[in-house]
């Protein structure tokens, strides 16, 4: 008798405290959300076959649009044996599907992807409706094997996600946001493969939010590779480290088209004839390279993984992330400045490549040039960051660089300090008939430029100046009239940023009886900034460190005097905080404020210690001045 | 919703007339155009838009065809020009042949890089607008000019509207208009200018030329696309269809689709399962709520292609249905209930105003169903709105309305309760005892319009939407608002009473409604309200106004006067401004205080009688919706005793 080979390696509960999750109070949620992912081989071909399967059901009618479901795939999957069924408990039927499309995916900012979903309803749809889906996924490229994640936008009672791989293949995982969750995993050997099982019960909904932390630093999910595979007592490496991603990598950087980069070395050569250094040379190619190639973002199968010759890019003057990085790469060098093509996710992908040394860690392509012996880090699909700043939504990310076909480097681009990202805003402020006559002058720099400048190329002609900067500043009230505008050039080729303008503010000063109440604070960020876990359940995102200092000058008016000042008043913490000074002299009142913000995240648990910030600043914004008739 | 045409005019097109557009081409060796210094410092500027629509009958087998030809010259002067024009989409929809792309950029230096054909890339079944053809332009950078030039040939179809007016300025437009003979109709909106006949090489063309057509402007309160500069046409083979066939066509098409005379037993089972017992004796106002009620609670609208969508049989079984579909189902169950009802077919009247003297059928994409004996509407396709007024999206445009006896009439689509859309807002506001928080008790009703959207938004939004939603029924813009108590009332979708209010009970503290000013206080009392709508004046008003509905507030504000304690600048409070014409008044705002046992008590009545107002009242429409904004920023002093 064949003994039956199965052992129980171990059964984990991994969970300690449970969500609770109020289903009855649901419009819509998952029964069961679960996949079976299964590996097998062929000789040394790989035959990966994901089964999906998900039943949902609906306590009331309100959002039937959940009916409308997609199935999304792109050349790297096939999808196959779509079952999916409507059943209504109470006539005890069930409708199927019978209308399948697949369409083109369109939008989101890329031109053209080979992203495709099959779209379907179903049928039938209203309180105590199951719905039920099923298909398979053919995986053609073992590099991508996904993840799970075991919470998505509705609640989900349980997912389960399972693994088989056979014995001659050796899988990696990793999992994620697992500490709160009622989970069990379970490892079983058979005869021919090994069976990895996760069944998660209770999970709550994860959506996308604006200005969050990335909501895959929150859902529970599990990440897979293929380590290696054996044939014939030969290990055949896939994903096992960061070392086989890159090799995987460099042979897709081998298949960039050779062609003739006579005109984009020329013009490499033009641009810095002139120039000494190598900063000013990378400075003058990258700046070249920012303002002359649009980006035009494609994802086409490997296409996407694999840049475009730098001649084509050059004639064609468009290009996404890999195609400007490697136009980059190539002008860099013939100039003799260190260059490396160079990896990275934003920091939306919150991965490691140590942990998960997989294409699911990055997104983005940049350049690394070496400048007297430091990483610069490139990133010329931000048409404004200034030369020597890496684009702020990679800031503390990895970056993976590619030093040879075999050395790599891993380096973290570095978060830029708050001191490099300044808005100083100089204003004058006179009283005449209770209206406030205001002249302004902002100089930004860093990311605070950077934000500023895009941000008005595209939206300021959809309105007026005046309402751009109204709804821009809210300075004073949103009764301010701005006149003598001065934009300057709307550029951040010069590392500094100035515009200025005159203000009128009506209804802003309050004259009551002989006195006048006038609170100096004309511009109050971060007044609006307080958090709440059940509104912002992912943490709050911050895209750079900053700081905003005002050195505002108040004229006393001929025939007042100022009888109450404030007084002076800080709260200066590491990660956040703020100081608000008053100095008369003579016939003015000077207020030096500055407010700063020295991280990139507000954690959830950091919520209530920030909100105390918050507070006392805007205690600080409360107070005003008095001026009496002398 | 194309199919409210369908006169069998002339089938399968092939072609031998002589055709103008082949003989149409760009100039051979461009050169940069002049530009002005204003023109250079947009971020883009059409130097020419030309359209050539050409119609004509073979002599073989008097079949009619259709060809297009686009050719634009555009200059791109910054990022946001380069990537307004430089990916381009050809829609495919009705295209039986693409007849060449051409695509060309002419750099400031005057080197051409021409498009390459083989980047162009073909898309498929995007969402509901079909097939594309797609290229990036090549070598697009400041300063150049991106010139574009196809033609396609479409199937026949008799109408058509082409769109001159762009988010960018157009220094020259062109529209081309030949008909080859055949009997033709064109009319053009939004501009004094019509089309002239005249020749060019040898065609008898209409032509339309438009010089310097600015952008569109961004305006509150205006339906802008509706206002954009187009042309409608048409062009029938042989038969000269009168605006009357037309419309008669459409009556007789949807009359057959949506006054059904048998009614299938599963609608009666329906009704009487889940809607209206046998007996049952309510007023028809609810059995036409439930009626909508339990359609948008069991059907679903979908945009695909299935054409079994449009089925009855297949929609009662499925409950799934076309936004075309979905109204036969109202159709037989309202007649299965014996209610009176019309078919109303009309347009968004933020992106058309329907015209009943043109018929244009591309332009009529959305039908109500007017019950005449209720004076109210359902919305079939809106899953926010139950038997109501009309939805604030077509409130105001014209509509075309057909009976069961498929006579049919043209009227504007009104609001008959003026009253419908109000809010009562009653607020209590008292004092910490050290004066550092404002507490404010408030009861608020919502009617009308704001009822829907407020059940609608609340029941439908989650995360950061909701919240925000939450902060603007207990008053945006109050910086460290802490809500303590917020109960909503008759919150469910699903109401059968007429205009039953929703309600909002809540109390909130906040810090920053008072300032410090030495030994006294600042109470920020407008801005309990929430943050206003401010109208600038810089640049002169483009559009007439369109509000999404008339609407009514009114607020009682009792603020306690804590012992010890004076008001001092209570003037700030009086603001009054009204709009009025021929006596009557058509807007305003007017807030007044007593004071009253240590109460200070503010009133406030602000209204907007009608939703649409002529430009020539832009003024005064202003001054009342700023002096809302004015009281906004009213606040009175607390002065120790």
């Amino acid at each position: 008798m064949k003994k039956i080979l199965l052992l129980l390696l171990f059964i984990n509960q991994i969970t300690h405290a449970q969500q609770v999750i109020d289903f009855d109070s649901e419009d819509f949620y998952y029964l069961n959300r679960s996949q079976y992912l299964k590996i097998s081989m062929d000789a040394d071909k790989f035959n990966i076959v994901n089964s999906v399967s998900e039943k949902g059901t609906y306590n009331t009618g309100n959002k039937l649009f959940f009916a409308n479901e997609f199935i999304h795939f792109d050349s790297f999957t096939e999808i196959k044996d779509i079952e999916a069924f409507t059943e209504i408990p109470s006539s005890n039927s069930k409708i199927k599907v019978d209308h399948f499309e697949t369409k083109d995916e369109f939008g989101n900012g890329i031109f053209f992807s080979d992203q495709q979903s099959i779209n379907f309803v179903f049928p039938a749809v209203s309180k105590d409706a199951i719905t039920t889906l099923k298909y398979k996924e053919n995986i053609k490229d073992p590099h991508f094997l996904g993840s799970f994640r075991f919470g998505t936008y509705v609640p989900t009672k349980e997912s389960i996600y399972t693994v088989e791989v056979p014995n001659n293949v050796e899988l990696g995982y990793k999992t994620f946001n697992l500490e709160n969750v009622d989970i069990t995993f379970e490892k079983k050997e058979n005869k021919n493969t090994t069976v990895y099982t996760w069944k998660a019960h209770n999970i709550g909904e994860f959506r996308k939010q604006e200005n969050s932390l990335s909501v895959l630093k929150y859902i529970p999910h599990v990440i897979v590779h293929i380590k290696n595979y054996e044939i014939e007592n030969v290990k055949k490496p896939v994903l096992k480290d960061v070392k086989d991603l890159y090799s995987w990598y460099t042979t897709l950087i081998d298949q960039i088209k050779d062609s003739d980069n006579s005109e984009i070395f020329s013009i490499a050569t033009e641009l810095t004839k002139n120039l000494n250094t190598e900063s000013e040379k990378a400075k003058a190619i990258f700046n070249w390279v920012q303002s002359n190639i649009t980006y035009v973002a494609f994802e086409d199968g490997l296409g996407g993984f694999v840049p475009r010759d730098a001649s084509s890019v050059c004639s064609k003057k468009y290009g996404d992330c890999k195609d400007m990085a490697n136009l980059l790469y190539e002008m860099l060098n013939h100039v003799g400045i260190e260059a490396y093509h160079t990896w990275i996710g934003t920091r939306d992908r919150p991965y490691s490549y140590y942990e998960v040394p997989t294409p699911i860690v990055d997104n983005h392509m940049i350049t690394a040039a070496i400048i007297n012996g430091e990483t610069v880090f490139l990133d010329a699909t931000d048409s404004y960051v200034p030369y020597g700043m890496p684009s702020a939504f990679t800031q503390s990310k990895e970056a993976l660089i590619g030093i040879t076909p075999d050395d790599f480097k891993i380096i973290k681009v570095p978060i830029q300090p708050k001191e490099k990202n300044i808005s100083l805003v100089k204003t004058t402020i006179k009283l005449e008939d209770n209206v406030i006559k205001a002249s302004g002058k902002r100089t930004l720099t860093g990311y605070e430029m950077v934000d500023f400048v895009r941000e008005a190329t595209y939206k300021k002609d959809e309105k007026s100046d005046e309402e751009y900067l109204n709804t821009k500043f809210q300075i004073g009230n949103n009764k301010t009239t701005y006149t003598n505008i001065e934009f300057g050039e709307l550029s951040t080729l010069n590392d500094i940023y100035t515009i200025t303008y005159d203000l009128e503010i009506n209804n802003y000063a309050k004259s009551i009886g002989s006195k006048v109440y006038l609170n100096l604070n004309l511009e109050k960020p971060l007044s609006t900034d307080v958090l709440l876990v059940e509104n912002q359940p992912f943490g709050k995102k911050i895209n750079h460190k900053f700081i905003k200092k005002y050195e505002t000058t108040f004229i006393i008016p001929d025939g007042y005097k100022i009888s109450s000042i404030p007084e002076n008043i800080s709260n200066e913490l590491e990660e956040y905080g703020f100081s608000f000074k008053f100095i008369q002299e003579g016939s003015s009142l000077i207020v030096a404020k500055e407010i700063y913000v020295n991280t990139l995240a507000i954690e959830n648990e950091q919520y209530d210690g920030y909100n105390q910030f918050i507070k006392s600043l805007i205690k600080a914004y409360k107070k005003s001045i008095i001026l009496e008739k002398i | 919703m194309n199919k409210i045409f369908s006169i069998a005019l002339l089938l399968i097109a092939s072609t031998s007339f002589s055709q103008f557009h082949t003989t149409y081409d760009w100039e051979e060796k461009p050169l940069l155009h002049e530009l002005t210094e204003v023109e250079k410092n947009e971020s883009s500027i059409a130097i020419l838009k030309k359209n050539i629509v050409e119609f004509g009958k073979s002599k073989i087998t008097n079949n009619v065809s259709v060809f297009e030809t686009t050719h634009t010259i555009i200059r791109v002067n910054d990022e946001k020009g380069i990537n307004t024009h430089n990916q381009v989409y050809i829609p495919m929809r009705r295209v039986k042949k693409l007849k060449g792309i051409k695509a060309r950029t002419i750099a400031k230096d005057g080197k051409i890089t021409n498009l390459d054909e083989n980047n162009i890339k073909q898309i498929e079944n995007v969402e509901e607008y079909g097939n594309f053809q797609i290229f990036a332009i090549e070598g697009a950078e400041n300063g150049s000019e991106i010139e574009v030039l196809y033609t396609v040939e479409k199937e026949y179809s008799p109408f058509g509207t082409e769109n001159l007016q762009f988010d960018y300025p157009v220094k020259r437009s062109e529209m081309v208009f030949i008909s080859n003979g055949l009997i033709s109709h064109l009319k053009t909106y939004n501009t004094d200018q019509n089309f002239e006949r005249t020749y060019l090489d040898n065609f008898l063309v209409e032509e339309l030329v438009l010089n310097d057509i600015p952008a569109t402007s961004e305006e509150d309160y205006a339906a802008k696309d509706a206002y954009k500069i187009y042309v409608a046409y048409q062009c029938f083979g042989n038969a000269d269809l009168t605006q009357e066939i037309l419309w008669n066509n459409t009556v007789e098409n949807i009359g057959g689709n949506f006054f059904p005379t048998a009614i299938p037993k599963i609608v009666i089972d329906e009704i009487r399962s889940n809607i209206l017992k046998k007996d049952e004796k309510i007023s028809e106002f609810e059995i036409a709520s439930r009626l909508d009620n339990y359609i948008k609670s069991n059907f679903t609208v979908v945009e695909n292609n299935n054409p079994q969508l449009e089925e009855i049989d297949y929609i009662l079984k499925n409950r799934s249905s076309s936004d075309y579909g979905i109204i036969k189902a109202y159709a037989h169950f309202l007649k299965a209930l014996n209610i009176e009802y019309e078919i109303v077919v009309t347009a968004n009247r933020y992106q058309h105003k329907f015209d009943p003297e043109f018929y244009n059928p591309n332009a009529l994409r959305e039908f109500l169903i007017y019950l005449p004996r209720l004076n109210q509407y359902i919305s079939p396709d809106r899953i926010d709105y139950r038997v109501s007024e009309a939805p604030t999206t077509i409130l105001g445009n014209n509509g075309l309305f057909i009976n069961y006896e498929l006579g049919y009439y043209f009227k504007k689509i009104d609001q008959s309760d003026t009253d419908y859309s109000k809010i009562i807002r009653i607020m209590d506001i008292t004092f910490s005892d050290d004066f550092d928080k404002v507490l404010i008790d408030e009861d608020q009703e919502y009617t009308g319009h704001w009822g829907f959207q407020n059940r609608a938004f609340m029941a439908l939004t989650t995360g950061q939407q909701k919240a925000d939603f939450e902060d603007y029924l207990t008053g945006s813009g109050i910086e460290d608002k802490n809500v303590t108590k917020f109960e909503l009332g008759n919150t469910e979708m699903n109401q059968t009473e007429y205009n039953l209010p929703y309600t909002v009970k809540s109390t909130i503290e906040s810090s920053a409604l008072l300032q410090e000013a030495g030994e006294s206080y600042l109470f920020q009392v407008g801005q309990v309200i929430g943050t206003q709508s401010e109208l600038y004046q810089e640049r002169e008003r483009v559009y007439p106004i369109e509000m999404q509905y008339p609407n009514e507030y009114n607020y009682t504000i009792t603020v306690d006067i804590p012992k010890g304690y004076s008001l001092e600048g209570l003037e700030s409070l009086v603001i009054n401004k009204k709009l009025e014409v021929d006596s009557e008044i058509l807007c305003k705002w007017d807030s007044n205080y007593e004071i009253k046992n240590d109460k200070l008590i503010i009133s406030i009545v602000e209204f907007y009688r009608t939703n649409d107002y002529p430009i020539e009242l832009y003024e005064g429409f202003r001054e009342v919706i700023n002096a809302a904004s004015d009281f906004n920023k009213a606040a009175v002093l607390f002065n120790a005793k």
